[in-house]
């Protein structure tokens, strides 16, 4: 493994991070509403939130080109607050975190449906608050749902391409994530040096899917049990 | 003193129950699905759309035309679901302990009390899922009652509990009753623990009042299909025991009314408070003058109603200065010729009796 190699699998890891940690709070919030609440445009909301799964990647990044664009709704604000989106490590962020969004919600929300609601209630008739009831009896009932879900789009985030080249170019050392720098390699002839990349990402996705795996196993085990 | 006048629409009928309950225990009757829980859950808190006016002792629960409606963490009501609902990823002590955290103060004591009144100390350190149903129901009461309630709402105590363990709630109830004072409304299915508990019963019916009164008065006209199907008429005596020298595996119990029962002394101590229960399919009915039999029951007494339900039927006879339920089937009450006020002898073994307490 190169410095290079090396400081592409870094740049990749704390991408994937940081999109991984900004919609946790969103996507379980979200995976919650769907859950636990019925209220208008719901459905909407439902369909919105696949959309990701079922466009094309590159699609999706067209999209958040415009949005983020100078003149874009969205890049207009950036750009008065100084802030620099397009083409820099933050929108290769904003783009693995839309395409990612999905993955997490959905096992989510699962695990939230699985939580008899009466449990939480009947905390709340012990005393405890609705922000309590919730910290202490549905997320822990609920952990090993959000779990599965936020590894599921850590590893989605790691390996997103089609939107993040639009949004983020392939930039050496700025935007080429692993993915990114697989292709370029291999349009450069430098097949070797992609395949060193493969087995890293063949290591990092076999490292994710198998907790995953393991945490979703735990559950059908303990759903298993005698109840 | 509650003040109910709640309504809250269900998907088959709407439960409006416009009542003033005055007991320190008061029995819920009435068939499946006919509302029970759903008022339970209502009182609790736990159905936002329960509309109407709610009062404990002068205080507001609920009052929709006013817009009052304390949220359940404030109303210090203590809850027992049906099925226990007990926090399955918290072991017993941290489920006991789960309400006690909240309300500060004298937490420890709260929840040593707790333990010791429902005896599951050997309990603690293990999760719900391995309890057994009476277990879980006695853990679900001590965090319940760890939380020092206004009220205890009950939903069927038994019927999670498995009947062949004989592993029986009421005698827990039996000690929160008289050590705690905690006042409670108790759904139940057993017209004997009814009895036995409370002061005041109601009998609902698709969502509606039917009956109020004494649990006695409520269930003296009632078949026992139309209380439930699945009604058990466990007699159930509370009493005080004095040791007999001459056999020493069994006691008299003394009744507040004066009679006295020969009882087995399987477990506990020989003398003090207890309480015993008969199944009245373990009671025999006589028509002659019983002499020289081995039973050491042998009462006479007076046949106040017969009900039938079915292939069964449910004779109520007044004996020993206290009230039995015994189960015939209908031959036999037709050959015996039964009907109220006709004289009989009752027997019951020893042996039959089972001590609850």
């Amino acid at each position: 493994m190169t410095t290079e190699d090396f400081s592409i699998l870094l740049l990749t890891l704390r991408v994937a991070a940081i999109s991984t940690i900004c919609i946790l709070p969103l996507g379980i919030g979200a995976a919650y509403l769907l859950a636990r609440r019925t209220f208008p445009g719901r459905g909407l909301l439902e369909t919105m939130l696949s959309l990701p799964l079922v466009l094309p990647p590159t699609a999706v990044g067209l999209v958040l080109l415009e949005l983020l664009r100078r003149a874009g709704p969205i890049g207009r604000l950036l750009d008065a607050a100084g802030i620099e989106v397009l083409f820099t490590w933050k929108a290769v962020a904003i783009a693995t975190a839309v395409m990612s969004f999905p993955l997490l919600v959905r096992p989510a929300r699962v695990a939230f449906e699985e939580v008899d609601p009466r449990l939480p209630a009947l905390a709340r008739s012990l005393g405890v608050s609705r922000l309590s009831a919730f910290a202490r009896v549905t997320l822990p009932l609920a952990w090993r749902g959000l779990a599965s879900g936020t590894l599921l789009a850590f590893s989605r985030a790691l390996g997103e391409f089609g939107a993040t080249i639009i949004v983020a170019g392939n930039i050496p050392g700025r935007t080429q994530t692993l993915a990114l720098a697989i292709f370029h390699r291999t349009q450069l002839g430098y097949d070797s040096a992609a395949m060193r990349l493969v087995a890293l990402t063949a290591i990092i996705a076999f490292a994710a899917v198998g907790t995953t795996e393991w945490i979703e196993r735990r559950r059908m085990r303990s759903r298993g049990s005698p109840a | 003193m509650i003040d109910l006048d709640l309504s809250l629409p269900l998907a088959r009928f709407t439960l409006e129950v416009r009542t003033r309950l005055e007991g320190q225990a008061v029995a819920i009757l009435g068939p499946s699905g006919s509302g029970k829980t759903s008022l339970l859950e209502s009182i609790a808190g736990l159905r936002p759309q329960a509309r109407g006016r709610l009062a404990i002792d002068d205080w507001v629960l609920v009052d929709s035309e006013k817009g009052v409606r304390i949220p359940p963490e404030r109303r210090h009501l203590g809850y027992v679901p049906q099925d226990s609902l007990l926090f399955p990823h918290l072991s017993v002590a941290q489920n006991v302990r789960f309400g006690v955290q909240a309300r500060r103060g004298d937490g420890a004591k709260l929840f040593d009390e707790a333990v010791a009144i429902l005896e599951i100390e050997p309990l603690l350190a293990r999760y719900p899922t391995t309890l057994s149903g009476g277990e879980r129901q006695r853990v679900a009461l001590a965090r319940a009652i760890a939380t020092r309630p206004r009220l205890l709402l009950l939903d069927e105590p038994l019927a999670a509990v498995d009947v062949a363990h004989r592993d029986r709630i009421l005698p827990y109830l039996l000690r929160v009753r008289s050590e705690m004072r905690i006042p409670f409304l108790y759904v139940t299915h057993n017209a004997g623990e009814a009895e036995a508990l409370a002061s005041e019963a109601i009998l609902i019916r698709a969502g509606k009042i039917v009956a109020q009164g004494s649990p006695a008065e409520i269930l003296r006209p009632l078949s026992l299909a139309a209380a439930d199907p699945a009604a058990s008429f466990e007699n159930v005596f509370e009493g005080k025991l004095e040791p007999l020298p001459a056999s020493p595996g069994s006691a008299r119990l003394h009744l507040p009314g004066g009679g006295a029962l020969v009882v087995p002394l399987l477990h506990g101590a020989a003398t003090g408070h207890a309480v015993y229960g008969i199944a009245p399919e373990d009671i025999l009915i006589s028509t002659a003058a019983l002499a020289r039999v081995s039973a050491r029951n042998v009462f006479e007494g007076e046949v106040e109603s017969v009900e039938h339900s079915g292939p069964d039927v449910l004779v109520r006879v007044r004996a020993a200065s206290t009230s039995w339920r015994a189960l015939l089937t209908s031959e036999a009450t037709l050959d015996l010729e039964l009907s109220p006020g006709k004289s009989v002898w009752i027997a019951v073994k020893t042996q039959a009796f089972r001590r609850l307490r």
